[in-house]
């Protein structure tokens, strides 16, 4: 200190002041020199066959080792993915341009016959996929060239560019998969994706590495391990600790920690579907739609998302979620309004007859506490609202039998975006859960699902919303937000839909 | 020797009735649970699709036919094809039994390290401060549920001091957290039982005589009190050590262990019956094993069990 001037010591303050100002720890923390992406998720990875799986754990992985022949981006849309263009050629043909130069993580150029056993094998009984159903609409696939794929279905199908960008859709090499067989192609998966298969440890991680030749651009980091770390308080510590760059599945309760801490965030994406109580309208007295109306006016869905979800998700209008086709803005979240309620039941007859709600323990986040609320909330109404825990197999069980007492938590994914692949999927006849039918209700939902006018279908839609809100055969209660945790050094804007998709255009680290 | 013979042979065949006990009880248990294939498939699956899947898996047949199935197997050591991984249960389960082996291990080598001496200080200096302070803490150690301290453990080391990883499987730092964790109860409930032992023998007539002639109280206690304590501790560490070795699912899964106990749950979740029935063979042969060495052990520590 000595030989230091009162005036030098005070402008050396200032500068050291003005510094840290400049610089705040936290700041240091926002870039990173990283090269490796570590996700920690929920659960194992069970398959890297694409065909094999469509739980969340194992597509966040399949989306990024394959493409599909289109792409849905976080915006909602579909864009080109190893289809360039696509056109509806006749009423039952779609044709598909291939995109040219592409290989595939062993060196095999990929072509139209890639796509055409790709497909052929989601449905061919041999192969024995998780996926066998996805395109059930189509009648046969022709591969004229190496560059052009033709499908012909078996009615108008306006979908189909939308089916293949989801689950079953993914493409995988025709001659590898013929050379080693099923087995050996899920413990050495090859596909055309950003990022190639390296190595797999059950139950504990899964390494992968960028592909230097994708055809999107390499993405922006070496090498992607996913980890497994079942419990959410410890997925969100070793967030925190920066152990991990991004976790999935991050609980409302949990959001307020990761954003207080000065290193880390939470994001999301509004889920791609609803958290609905599926109603079986085959029992009394939820045959009767004024009971049904009366039960949605009798919750309270605001409190709901503010307290139970710290705001994380949104008052649903109909059966159609938001971010879908033929969503309608205009309608209002549907009302809570439990004088209207009463008065509806009045007019129902209803003289207190059990309305069980059968739910699981987190099988989707917070049923059970949402089926607590909610119950208290319909007992206020005079709705003699009972509670009942099922387990998740005892729930499977029900579905396939058809034989829940009232109603149960059901979370319908919108896998098109668009409400063929949502509530029709469900709720049409044949449908799993197929609880209840009206003849306008089916007409219009059969001649939407094979229409190629959209000015028809939005027509269509808008009609059974309006039958919809009269009878209820589900009881919508919120869309919720998919959400995670990153460092704030990552930039990345999430899929609507668990895709997890990291590509060039919508991921990469803050460098400094 | 004949003894010895004899002795061992009776154990062994009780060890198989024991394991044959257990792989029935598994089997009708699983089966009374649920039927697995409406897990497999999505929910808007066809009927004949859950028909074929349900053939496929040999589900379609009677109960006696498939538990005779199931006993032939399992004698020849094959639990069937894992219905979630679609590869032979055993080879699934055997990826996962390293893991678990090297934490129950780690654990009961921790466990015991730490809880025999301190039970035997606490005897020796019974109703002292150190007495009374080791056995508090060993009682809190025994009442605190895993899922908290595991929790408590990655707050408090891994997050706030930033010494330890918060989980997964790798190098010794890995393994500190978990096989602390995973520990507690059984140092615990071994430090309170090898006090009470050695109570019990400090307590007899030759330890007195012993005492008497004057020896010094470090070589009565190690000379002649704790040999003679070692059948009851032998008995409860061995217990504890086929506990930390099937017990580990909380521990497991807090720590993201990749262990058997893990696989256990997500295979009972995914009613993925051959993974089920081969973790629980599994466990209670590792089980079964320990009893056996146990008893061998007893044997050896004290003469008058062979003869028996």
């Amino acid at each position: 200190m000595t030989g230091m001037t009162r005036r030098e010591l005070i402008t050396g303050a200032a500068a050291a002041a003005g510094a840290v100002a400049v610089l705040p720890g936290p700041a240091r923390a926002q870039t990173t020199q990283k090269r490796e992406l570590i996700v920690a998720q929920g659960g194992d990875i069970a398959f890297f066959d694409p065909h094999m799986s469509t739980s969340s754990n194992d597509i966040r992985v399949s989306f990024n080792l394959y493409d599909n022949l289109t792409s849905r981006h976080p915006d909602g849309k579909l864009y080109p993915g190893l289809a360039t263009e696509w056109k509806l050629t006749a009423p039952t043909t779609w044709t598909f341009k291939l995109r040219p130069g592409v290989k595939f993580h062993n060196g095999d150029p990929f072509s139209s016959s890639d796509v055409k056993a790709s497909i052929e094998r989601t449905y061919d009984p041999a192969a024995k996929t998780r996926v066998s159903t996805v395109f059930s609409t189509i009648e046969r696939i022709e591969a004229p060239d190496p560059g052009t794929v033709v499908f012909h279905t078996k009615k108008p199908d306006p979908l189909l560019p939308a089916r293949l960008a989801f689950y079953g859709g993914q493409i995988v090499p025709e001659k590898y998969l013929k050379s080693v067989g099923p087995d050996t192609f899920n413990g050495k998966p090859v596909g055309t994706g950003p990022i190639r298969f390296v190595s797999w440890t059950k139950d504990d991680k899964a390494v992968l590495e960028a592909n230097p030749d994708y055809w999107g651009g390499r993405i922006d980091v070496d090498r992607l391990v996913m980890r497994a770390i079942p419990e959410t308080a410890p997925r969100v510590a070793s967030l925190l600790k920066g152990e991990v760059d991004a976790i999935t599945q991050l609980a409302p309760d949990h959001g307020d920690r990761v954003n207080a801490n000065p290193t880390t965030r939470m994001i999301g994406a509004l889920y791609a579907g609803l958290y609905v109580l599926a109603v079986n309208s085959n029992v009394k007295p939820l045959d009767n739609p004024l009971v049904k109306q009366a039960l949605s006016l009798g919750i309270d869905r605001e409190i709901i998302v503010k307290e139970l979800w710290r705001g994380r998700g949104i008052v649903p209008n109909s059966m159609i979620a938001k971010g879908d086709n033929h969503f309608d803005a205009s309608l209002p979240p549907l009302k809570y309004d439990p004088r209207e309620a009463r008065e509806r039941l009045k007019k129902a007859g209803y003289k207190g007859e059990e309305i069980v709600i059968e739910t699981t323990v987190g099988y989707t986040a917070n049923d059970k506490a949402m089926s607590e609320a909610i119950q208290a909330m319909w007992r206020d109404v005079g709705v003699n609202a009972k509670v009942e825990q099922l387990e998740y197999s005892v729930r499977a069980q029900k579905l396939r039998d058809k034989s829940f007492k009232g109603l149960w938590w059901s979370d319908p994914t919108s896998t098109l975006s668009d409400p063929d692949g949502m509530f029709w999927r469900l709720l049409g006849p044949g449908g799993p859960q197929d609880y209840w039918r009206h003849a306008r209700f089916d007409q219009l939902g059969d001649a939407a699902r094979f229409s190629v006018d959209e000015k028809f279908r939005a027509q269509a839609y808008k009609e059974m919303t309006q039958i919809f809100l009269e009878h209820f055969p589900w009881v919508p209660v919120i869309q919720p937000y998919e959400d995670y945790g990153i460092q704030r050094y990552v930039e990345w804007t999430p899929n609507p839909n668990q895709q997890f998709e990291i590509r060039r255009f919508n991921f990469r680290f803050r460098r400094a | 020797m004949r003894d010895v013979a004899l002795y061992a042979g009776r154990r062994v065949l009780r060890a198989g009735v024991a394991l044959w006990l257990v792989s029935t009880v598994v089997f009708v248990v699983m089966r009374l649970s649920g039927d697995p294939v409406p897990l497999l498939l999505p929910p808007d699956a066809p009927r004949s699709e859950i028909f074929r899947v349900r053939a496929e898996l040999g589900l379609d047949r009677p109960l006696p036919v498939q538990y005779v199935t199931f006993l032939g197997n399992v004698a020849r050591g094959d639990f069937g094809r894992s219905i979630h991984f679609k590869t032979p249960a055993m080879t699934v389960v055997l990826d996962y039994l390293p893991a678990t082996i090297e934490l129950g291990l780690t654990a009961f080598v921790v466990a015991v390290l730490v809880a025999v001496p301190i039970g035997v200080v606490s005897a020796a200096h019974r109703n002292s401060p150190l007495d009374h302070a080791a056995m508090a803490v060993a009682l809190v150690g025994q009442s605190a549920p895993t899922f908290f301290l595991g929790i408590l453990f990655i707050l408090l080391v891994s997050l706030k001091a930033g010494l330890l990883p918060t989980g997964g499987r790798g190098d010794w730092h890995y393994l500190v957290l978990p096989a602390l964790t995973l520990s507690v109860f059984a140092m615990a409930y071994v430090a309170r039982l090898t006090r009470s032992a050695v109570l019990e023998i400090l307590r007899t007539d030759y330890v007195r005589t012993a005492r008497a002639k004057g020896l010094s109280e470090t070589l009565v206690v190690a000379k002649h009190t704790l040999k003679n304590a070692a059948v009851p501790i032998v008995t409860i560490t061995g217990l504890q050590f086929g506990a930390l070795l099937g017990g580990a699912v909380v521990t497991e899964t807090v720590f993201a262990w990749p262990g058997m106990g893990r696989l256990a749950i997500q295979s009972i979740y995914n009613r993925d019956y051959p993974v089920v029935q081969c973790v629980v063979f599994i466990s209670a042969a590792l089980f079964v094993v320990i009893n056996f060495a146990v008893d061998m052990l007893y044997g050896v520590l004290d003469p008058r069990i062979r003869a028996r």
